[in-house]
């Protein structure tokens, strides 16, 4: 075993680990922001993983997407929630936590004896490299092309939706009629009826 | 679409105006880079303040008599005067006199209203203390002598732009009997005078 | 294209030539240029902090740091030797370990981002493939550093702070990398260095400055958001939010987000160089003046001075872009929030697609001019 090999396998492991710790943190840790925050080191990992399979596109894009924007806009939705809610006590928690926990080590079980068993076959062709971006792109504008165009779809139609939930539509001209009413310092609200209606100019 | 075009030709047009004032601005700043600094490093080196100066104000107890013009013509009352009325001499008596530097604002209408001259400005200006009563000055403190930044060994004065000699820009090393630019005070009272035959 | 002077391959020649095996004398080499990049980005820090306060005194009319050593040059070291020996403070009911972690989050990454820099044909750490996307992804780790910070220093003006710088990172992360695609796509690689070689041979006239305008300008004015310089420095505004996210931090903590700050500003003024100013390549290509000579461009002494040249021409760009970032501090006044999130979304976006658009139907139109 040469230097390089040796170097692969530690970081594997050190990456596996990495991952299963911030993982099982993910799913164990009391607080929401932790969750979050250990979700980019389980992303990270992955990155890492990427990298030792000498896919360094996929890495990079691994890390902007998944870190820079998935995990960023889960610890703003985390952040920007300030309502304080203590957790109610619930009845007979550690059964269904036991329950569960029986339940997600079955799956566990199921998935190891699928992953043992299987005849896995190891591919030949060398690794693309730093030819991966041309390979990738190849591939996006012909047999992925319908795939790629229906998330960009889905994509815009969450953006879309997420503007039409937001939107509040101020009445701006209340004042004229009269300041009685506008002792709140607001403006009233277009009801959001008449907007999912569509029927609107 | 033509409507469009111009919202578009507009926004453009309002986006290098904007580039343009930013790049006057840059030549303004990048302007400045080329000019003397005015820093002084101040407790070595201190300006020389101008005659009329209004620092802390000097106040001799003999001249006063506790006539309190300075009180009434002080915007907020400041100055403290305490005194004795002699029955038999018919004169008032000063006992104490305090004026509070934590609260005095250096107006100077007191100096300017005192029929007897015993309040003056000085050209004392560091009045920085630990607790703001020590500010409140009574008459013996206020009889003391100013300091003065030419009298200081520890400190170089530096005279300000206006009295430094013409064409000279920066303060160090201008020789201390150098002339400022510009005519003095009484030469021009001189001249005024000469041109005006005493009436 | 002549491939400059390789110290990696005569460094390790050496070592074997000394009786190491190859793969002991590869592991020698593959420290030292981290090490030599990681002394040189501090050191680099040390002046670009001596110049901003130099610049900033000139600009306003003062004298600057004088008294440590030499026209006040010791005086970055001096503020580095002073927060180390600040009390390291970890104030009441924050949570300790997101606090530690969140400023080493927004340094790492930023050094890590060397990785790409050229500073010559031979002379960067690794000549990625993935070069120049390396550091977009990178630098989209740094808002989570800023967010954690914000988050754990159980203060409302350092959240405030961490949720604006965020909000700020991720706008101007997408105008930022469609003007890199717009250079990437004229180059036709995302390598530092063929982006480079794609500029070089006509001189100053080569310069994707000269292709690519606005790119040039959308990427800096971005860049300068990423790095949250004046302009757009709301979100550690003094003023008014108390520094924003480093309200509670002291001593070395402090020091680091200062230190990242600063390298920040130093990568974005480099990578600006090398994308737009042609990195190494004198304003006079040197490749003319040898052939005009009649030199060998293979000849040691040459390639030494060539080499030495191509440095002192990347660091003579970065640094005057600094000077530029400096004087625009002291010209233009800070935006507000909704005014920033404008300019990102409303101004700088749309124009990045703009000129990527143009630069497409400009490749396909001119590929002489444009890559082919």
């Amino acid at each position: 075993m040469n230097l390089g090999e040796g170097v692969q396998l530690v970081s594997f492991g050190l990456l596996t680990a990495l991952m299963l710790g911030s993982a099982l943190g993910v799913v164990l840790a009391q607080s929401v922001v932790y969750s979050a925050f250990l979700l980019g080191l389980t992303f990270t990992g992955m990155a890492g993983l990427y990298l030792l399979l000498n896919a360094d596109f996929v890495a990079a894009a691994q890390i902007l997407v998944y870190v820079g924007a998935v995990n960023v806009l889960i610890l703003f939705g985390v952040m920007l929630v300030n309502k304080q809610m203590a957790f109610e006590k619930v009845p007979g928690l550690a059964l269904r936590q036991a329950t569960t926990g029986l339940v997600c080590a079955g799956l566990f079980g199921l998935l190891t004896t699928v992953a043992l068993t299987t005849p896995w076959m190891l591919s030949t062709t060398t690794p693309a490299g730093d030819g991966a971006i041309v390979a990738i792109a190849q591939h996006l504008f012909s047999d992925f092309l319908l795939p790629f165009e229906v998330a960009s779809v889905l994509l815009l139609m969450a953006l879309i939706g997420a503007i039409v939930l937001a939107r509040r539509d101020l009445l701006m001209d209340n004042s004229a009629t009269g300041l009685s009413d506008d002792l709140e310092l607001k403006l009233p609200e277009r009801p959001k009826a008449s907007l999912s209606s569509g029927g609107e100019p | 679409m033509l409507k469009f075009l111009k919202k578009v030709g507009d926004y453009a047009g309002e986006a290098v105006q904007a580039a343009k004032y930013i790049g006057q601005g840059l030549s303004v700043t990048f302007d400045h880079m080329q000019r003397r600094p005015v820093t002084v490093q101040y407790p070595y080196e201190k300006l020389i303040p101008s005659e009329r100066y209004r620092g802390r104000i000097h106040f001799e107890y003999d001249k006063c008599i506790a006539c309190e013009v300075c009180v009434r013509v002080c915007p907020i009352n400041l100055p403290v005067v305490d005194y004795d009325f002699n029955k038999a001499t018919k004169k008032k008596e000063l006992k104490s006199y305090s004026i509070d530097f934590g609260v005095c604002i250096f107006c100077g209408n007191c100096v300017e209203f005192c029929p007897t001259n015993c309040l003056s400005m000085t050209e004392e200006y560091e009045l920085a203390s630990y607790d703001r009563h020590d500010l409140n000055f009574d008459s013996v403190a206020l009889g003391r002598m100013p300091y003065k930044v030419t009298d200081d060994p520890m400190v170089t004065p530096l005279r300000e732009l206006a009295y430094l000699p013409k064409g000279e820009m920066d303060p160090h090393g201008v020789p201390d009997g150098e002339r400022r630019a510009g005519r003095r005070p009484e030469e021009i009272l001189e001249e005024l005078e000469g041109a005006q035959p005493h009436s | 294209m002549t491939s400059g002077i390789d110290l990696q391959g005569s460094f390790i020649r050496a070592l074997i030539d000394l009786g190491l095996s190859p793969g002991v004398a590869k592991a020698i080499w593959i420290p030292l240029p981290l090490l030599l990049m990681l002394i040189g980005a501090t050191i680099g820090v040390l002046v670009v902090v001596w110049l901003e306060r130099k610049i900033s005194a000139a600009a306003q009319q003062r004298v600057g740091p004088e008294f440590a050593g030499p026209l006040g040059t010791l005086q970055p070291v001096a503020d580095g030797v002073k927060l180390l020996f600040k009390e390291d403070i970890i104030p009441a009911s924050t949570d300790p370990w997101l606090f530690t972690i969140g400023p080493a989050l927004v340094v790492i990454p930023v050094f890590l981002s060397y990785l790409i820099v050229p500073f010559g044909q031979n002379l960067n750490i690794t000549n990625l493939g993935l070069g120049i996307f390396l550091w977009i992804a990178l630098s989209s780790i740094a808002p989570i550093g800023l967010l954690m910070s914000g988050y754990s220093s159980n203060n409302k003006y350092s959240l405030l702070g961490g949720l604006r710088a965020a909000a700020q990172s991720i706008s101007y992360e997408i105008p930022l990398a469609l003007a890199v695609l717009a250079v990437v796509m004229m180059s036709n690689s995302l390598s530092t260095v063929d982006i480079v070689n794609q500029q070089t041979g006509y001189g100053i006239l080569g310069w994707n400055l000269w292709r690519q305008p606005l790119g040039f300008l959308i990427f800096w004015i971005a860049a300068l958001a990423e790095c949250e310089r004046l302009p757009f420095d709301l979100p550690e505004a003094e003023e008014e939010l108390v520094a924003g996210y480093q309200t509670e931090y002291a001593g070395m903590r402090f020091a680091l987000f200062y230190l990242g700050s600063y390298v920040n500003l130093t990568l974005s003024a480099l990578l600006v160089a090398v994308l737009y100013l042609g990195g190494w390549e004198f304003p006079i290509s040197i490749d003319w003046l040898t052939g005009l000579a009649g030199l060998d461009p293979a000849t040691p002494w040459l390639q030494i001075i060539t080499a030495a040249l191509g440095i002192l021409t990347v660091l003579f760009k970065t640094y005057l872009l600094v000077f530029l970032a400096v004087l625009l501090r002291w010209t233009v006044p800070r935006v507000r929030i909704d005014q920033l999130l404008d300019l990102g979304w409303k101004f700088l976006l749309p124009v990045a697609l703009a000129n990527l658009l143009l630069t497409a139907g400009l490749k396909i139109t001119f590929p002489a001019f444009f890559g082919g």
